[in-house]
């Protein structure tokens, strides 16, 4: 009878061909991610995420698709719009809703720059991970564009002043304002915070600042613009209120039936956007032009 | 011998219309058009909390201080223990309660812990329209007010004395308040009577020192309001002063009484515009901690200290203490303020603001209990021997 021999597997062997099929797993997933931005090679491009931080499940697979989207899409900092950890606020916690969900996109050399939601400890800007500098509300820039991150919680004169003066100083062409409380949404649970607006929009509108980002309400959706600033409400990286978009005249597109995450790029006067579901769907596209 | 009747002064009872009235058109207002009333309220907010509502503030100063004149209600001081016994406790308990439960959200709302202030505040004049309809002329009146006032006096001193700009203004801020209150008791000893001098001058300087501080200059007539020439004796806790007084104090209250009312409409205006909608739930935290937190502590406090020696007042008896403690727990405009006073604009201070409005329910509360208990106008006819056997 013949003697049939197996092959011998070796572990050198096995962990080779695992990391093949990998590869090739990766390969097929990235082929699959659907990438509606210009891309260009000299251009700003970051993502969006916010009410990021529950540690379950949801947001570990919306950070897993960024990921995917990353090896089409090299962008090299995201912007949290707060409740980045919600529930306890331990070291343990930041963990596992921070830096685990995060760490194959920090790994790869992406920055978070974070803003505080009314979920957050404010110890949390402390968090090294967060970029905040130790500030409630701090600024950061890259190539044209500025960013002022905002803390709608506690906007006291001293904080509206900082941002007056801030708005006015910069040379780069892009300002982009981000914050937890929406100025705009048609979220059903929370919508638009008038008191904020009141306060905020004469100085967006003053000093330039095109395009705003919030979260808060735990749904994707992009305003028509309000006095020529597009707002965008992304509060579901995470958390999710499935069917709480309430569609009215001020909806330029919406999404509440799944977890989202946001990757724009910017090109000179052109900011252009995509909105990505936890399953990798495309929910909206589209490009803001900068006269 | 004829029955005295009961009769509320004239500052409880317009209190007790115009700033209801302020507070239902703000809410209407800042849900029927929230752009026009946000645009309304951030305009008028510093100049109706901080330099209008000085003027109540200094109203209650001079209570306070009457109350400590003979035959004051704080007079002398070992009277007044028992009511700041009752306050301590009535603090106490609700900041307890109000941070466990905000930590104990579903989804927690660590932000809102730095407002525990709010919880001390307790709304003097609704209380005393309130505690008089259940216990008409009663012990138990004065009692609440003092526990008012001291819960109050708390509740400010922590939102005044926390986060200093920085201490070189502090400094500054205090030497100018110090000044005011120097030329304040030079006035008096140039038997200066009209009190126009007193506010102007000296309550100029100590606002604009408050201002410098960082602390709220609505406090700034109160270390003024002590060196204002007053009456020799206290007619009794927010009575209306007689006409016929001339003292600097009391002339100064009559012809504020008025304007007052126009500030409280004011400021129920600028302040209880809150949206019905879309709130986050850390705005049960403030009703939640008072409504329960307040009587459980007033009736501990009192007791603890009745316990360590203190009298007992007569006819206020443990069913009383939990009454007055529900009542208590009404913080309306003061929690108002506080919430303003120690939150930014933004989501927390909405949040505050509606767990304020929604501590009114301790109107409710205090008539159930009173109802449940037999306590004040419901009080059982077999029960009143028991009740005042407590009498030392």
């Amino acid at each position: 009878m013949p003697v049939v021999t197996l092959p011998v597997i070796n572990r050198r062997r096995f962990v080779g061909w695992l990391t093949a099929l990998c590869f090739c797993f990766a390969a097929w997933e990235v082929a699959a991610q659907d990438i509606r931005l210009p891309n260009a090679a000299e251009s700003v491009k970051f993502g969006v995420i916010g009410d990021s931080g529950t540690g379950d499940k949801p947001q570990y697979e919306v950070a897993a698709q960024m990921l995917r989207y990353r090896a089409k899409f090299v962008f090299d900092r995201v912007i949290m719009l707060g409740d980045n950890i919600y529930g306890g606020q331990t070291p343990a916690d930041i963990n596992a809703k921070f830096t685990q969900p995060y760490k194959g996109l920090v790994d790869a050399g992406v920055t978070f720059y974070a803003a505080l939601g009314n979920h957050d400890s404010v110890e949390n800007r402390l968090v090294p991970g967060f970029h905040m500098g130790g500030e409630r509300y701090y600024t950061h820039a890259t190539g044209n564009v500025r960013f002022f991150v905002i803390d709608t919680d506690l906007l006291d004169p001293k904080q509206i002043e900082w941002l007056e003066a801030g708005l006015k100083a910069p040379t780069e062409d892009w300002k982009i304002a981000y914050f937890h409380h929406p100025l705009y949404s048609d979220g059903g649970t929370h919508g638009s915070d008038v008191a904020l607006r009141v306060v905020l929009e004469p100085l967006f509108l003053k000093y330039g600042v095109t395009v705003v980002f919030a979260g808060h309400d735990h749904i994707y959706e992009r305003i028509t613009p309000q006095k020529g600033i597009t707002h965008f409400v992304s509060g579901s990286a995470g958390q999710l209120r499935r069917g709480d978009l309430r569609r009215t005249a001020m909806t330029a597109a919406g999404f509440d039936q799944d977890c989202s995450f946001m990757l724009v790029e910017v090109v000179k006067n052109d900011l252009s956007f995509q909105a990505v579901s936890r399953t990798g769907l495309v929910v909206d596209a589209g490009t803001i032009h900068k006269p | 011998m004829k029955k005295k009747i009961f009769r509320f002064p004239l500052l409880v009872v317009d209190s007790a219309f115009v700033l209801p009235i302020g507070c239902a058109l703000a809410l209407a207002w800042a849900n029927l058009r929230p752009e026009s009333y946000y645009r309304f309220s951030h305009a008028l907010e510093f100049p109706v909390n901080e330099i209008g509502l000085a003027f109540l503030f200094a109203v209650m100063a001079k209570e306070v201080l009457e109350a400590t004149l003979k035959g004051g209600d704080l007079h002398p001081w070992r009277r007044a223990a028992l009511p700041f016994a009752a306050a301590a406790g009535g603090v106490i308990v609700p900041v307890i309660i109000y941070l466990a439960f905000l930590n104990g959200l579903a989804e927690p709302e660590p932000r809102l812990a730095g407002a525990w202030a709010v919880t001390c505040a307790i709304d003097v004049t609704l209380c005393y329209l309130i505690g008089g309809l259940i216990f008409g002329r009663h012990p138990a009146i004065p009692f609440l007010l003092l526990t008012a006032i001291a819960s109050n006096a708390i509740g400010l001193s922590a939102i005044a004395t926390l986060a200093p700009e920085n201490m070189r203004s502090v400094a500054l801020g205090l030497a100018l308040v110090a000044v005011g209150m120097a030329v304040s008791v030079a006035m008096r000893r140039r038997h200066v009577s009209s009190f126009w001098p007193y506010i102007a001058l000296g309550g100029g300087l100590s606002w604009y020192g408050m201002f410098l501080a960082g602390a709220h200059p609505a406090l700034a007539l109160v270390p003024i309001v002590p060196f204002m020439p007053h009456a020799k004796r206290d007619e009794g806790l927010f009575v209306d002063p007689s006409p016929k007084a001339k003292d600097a104090l009391s002339r100064f209250e009559r012809w504020w009484t008025v304007p007052i009312q126009a500030i409280l409409f004011l400021f129920g205006l600028v302040n209880a515009g809150v949206p019905l909608h879309g709130i986050d739930t850390g705005m049960w935290a403030i009703p939640v901690a008072t409504l329960i937190g307040r009587p459980i502590g007033v009736l501990l406090g009192a007791e603890a200290a009745i316990a360590a020696g203190l009298h007992r007042i007569p006819r206020v008896g443990w069913r009383e203490l939990i009454v007055v403690g529900c009542t208590a727990s009404i913080g309306l405009t003061m929690a108002l303020y506080f919430s303003t006073a120690s939150l930014a604009i933004g989501s927390l201070r909405v949040q505050s603001q509606t767990g304020a409005l929604l501590t009114t329910w301790g109107a409710l509360l205090a008539f159930g209990a009173a109802w449940l208990l037999g306590v004040g106008r419901w009080r059982v006819a077999d029960r009143a021997a028991p009740a005042s056997a407590h009498v030392p």
